[in-house]
């Protein structure tokens, strides 16, 4: 374990190091991910902003959501950025390169290609600070709420890595996931940065059964920003995250037997 | 001698998708088509080789080659028999068989792209859990062997391809291994580094004494290299054993050239006391006369002498048959 992490580290200054080598690529491209995030949720501020809130939420707590999913994701992204990527290595064949290693295919292709993500983790500590000062001013929540949100971030980030891992196991079968991905991961994702009571009961329901993005941030925010579940609310979300998530190792050993390579 | 790698009646196929019979929207019904076409690209493969063995593994383009390395290597789950690898199924034990075994694919690096070659190793270091000095006097000896010094420190995507070579066979001999796979290590390569990639690879297998198996489809890298080769094709092996009896078993004719002092008068009945397929005149220019002979049947002495019947013999050229003709005889 310890010399696991070791070598994640040396991994990583790796990553970091040959990213740097393409200066103007990794600033812009960091620049421009804070930017497009910091867009989405100005459109969301707007329409805050002109009605006050929405089903009963506030700017400020829809502030909290949209910036603790943007963290966990930010989080997930910057750990197992390749997990994403998987389906470049099946369709070139070079996962192949990494099962030559004497080390777990996952860590291998955790460690590929890290992407610190600064654009999303400013924005997301920037909108997170500023949406909690507001409703600790207003005496909604009080200091305790600082280190339950963090824990949600991380079980958050849990989820997430689930979720896309299960996503990226498909692809051993079907090869292209891209369009797969495009609905578990990104538009999931992208549903459940609004508060969820915005959406008809049915969406809902896949959002929290089908596909659990909601217990990223919606759910849990329930408890922690309004008291509304009792507190096992936090002990059910890290469940699930921890209950998926070992789903997921599990279906991606099985998938791993089913690699077929591509021929040279 | 124990044999350090095992293959017993090992096969792999592939499934794919049929394709639907010809007619309107036939990609549309592919598509929804639930048939399988099993495709089996290795078939009942057996064989075993000794520690400190050089062997070539040759096939035409699609026989299974790179299908058996993928296998021995742990990539690929086998669909029956078994694979192993000093005693250790790489499949069951994958992470156990991989500090064992180096393996290089000429035509993809396993160096990380954007990086001096000095930090890939430090990672593979890392990987393989290797202690610091045993590390530097690892990189220092290779360094050495392989003349990798001058772009120690150079990104690997600005390295020509006879130095990423070099810099690839490095990484798969970092960690000491004591099996060596190497599929197409000369591919691309002009001839100058194709020579020297050689030299290192006869070094690597007699000093540092690793097993070897090698695939490629330049036969000289065979001719110079192996000591024994084996050939794939369609999935079977079709022939193991060494050059020599490689060629016998074609049987292909050596050429001798012979020029006379002066023109040669046939005579109609000269060699017609051998068999038409022993020595045969092929040609006639002038002086010169060329022949086919089979050395099965009949000696070069022999078939010299025969030949001088013909008049006083000035000069003897004698061509060995190509192994590349040999080869493609075969496939």
């Amino acid at each position: 374990m310890m010399n696991g992490l070791r070598m994640y580290g040396l991994l990583f200054r790796a990553s970091i190091r040959s990213r740097m080598q393409y200066r103007f690529n990794f600033w812009f491209s960091s620049v421009m991910l804070a930017v497009i995030s910091i867009v989405e949720f100005l459109l969301l501020a707007i329409v805050l902003l002109k009605f006050g809130h929405i089903k009963g939420w506030s700017l400020a707590e829809a502030g909290w959501l949209f910036s603790v999913l943007s963290l966990s994701r930010a989080l997930y992204r910057t750990v197992a950025n390749d997990v994403h990527n998987i389906e470049s290595y099946l369709v070139s064949g070079e996962l192949d390169g990494l099962l030559l290693r004497p080390i777990p295919v996952l860590s291998a292709l955790m460690s590929r290609n890290v992407s610190f993500r600064f654009g999303e983790v400013f924005q997301g500590i920037g909108i997170l600070a500023v949406s909690m000062s507001t409703l600790m001013r207003e005496g909604q929540i009080g200091w305790l709420s600082i280190p339950l949100t963090v824990f949600v971030i991380l079980s958050g980030a849990v989820l997430l890595f689930a979720i896309g891992l299960i996503t990226a196991t498909a692809g051993f079968w079907l090869t292209r996931i891209t369009e797969l991905q495009n609905i578990t991961e990104d538009a999931a994702r992208t549903a459940v940065q609004y508060p969820m009571s915005i959406y008809p009961r049915w969406l809902q329901g896949i959002l929290v059964g089908i596909i659990p993005v909601g217990f990223a941030n919606y759910m849990p925010g329930l408890f922690v920003l309004r008291g509304d579940t009792g507190w096992w609310m936090l002990p059910l979300t890290a469940c699930i995250a921890g209950a998926l998530f070992i789903l997921a190792l599990f279906v991606w050993r099985f998938g791993l037997s089913r690699y077929q390579s591509t021929g040279s | 001698m124990k044999p350090m790698i095992t293959v017993h009646q090992l096969s792999k196929s592939f499934r794919l998708p049929q394709p639907a019979p010809e007619g309107p929207f036939r990609g549309l019904r592919t598509l929804m088509s639930r048939q399988y076409t099993e495709k089996e690209a290795v078939r009942g493969v057996s064989f075993s080789i000794a520690s400190g063995e050089f062997v070539g593994y040759i096939g035409p383009n699609g026989a299974g080659k790179s299908t058996t390395i993928k296998m021995l290597s742990g990539i690929l789950h086998p669909t029956a028999g078994e694979v192993q690898i000093d005693g250790l199924n790489p499949h069951r034990d994958r992470r156990r068989v991989a500090r064992r075994l180096g393996v290089l694919f000429g035509q993809r690096t396993q160096l990380w792209w954007d990086l001096p070659v000095r930090d890939s190793y430090d990672i593979l270091a890392a990987m393989y859990g290797i202690e610091t000095d045993r590390k530097d006097a690892r990189i220092t000896e290779l360094a050495d062997l392989l003349q990798l010094g001058e772009f120690m420190d150079t990104p690997v995507r600005k390295l020509s391809l006879g130095q990423r070579m070099r810099a690839d066979l490095a990484a798969a001999l970092l960690h000491d291994p004591d099996v060596l796979f190497l599929d197409e290590p000369t591919i691309g390569l002009d001839v100058v580094a194709k020579r020297s990639i050689r030299e290192y690879l006869h070094s690597i297998n007699v000093e540092l004494g690793k097993t070897v198996l090698l695939t490629t489809h330049d036969m000289d890298d065979i001719e110079q290299l192996c000591s024994r080769v084996i050939v794939i094709n369609r999935g079977t092996i079709g022939f193991d054993g060494t050059i020599d009896e490689l060629r016998r078993r074609i049987g292909l004719p050596t050429l001798i050239r012979v020029t006379y002092r002066q023109t040669p008068v046939l005579s109609s009945t000269g060699l017609a006391s051998y068999d038409d397929s022993s020595l045969r005149v092929t040609e006639i220019d002038g002086h010169t006369v060329t022949a086919e002979c089979n050395r099965e049947a009949i000696s070069a002495m022999d078939a010299l002498r025969l030949l001088e019947q013909y008049g006083e013999i000035e000069d003897v050229h004698m061509e060995e048959p190509h192994f590349e003709d040999v080869i493609h005889n075969l496939y």
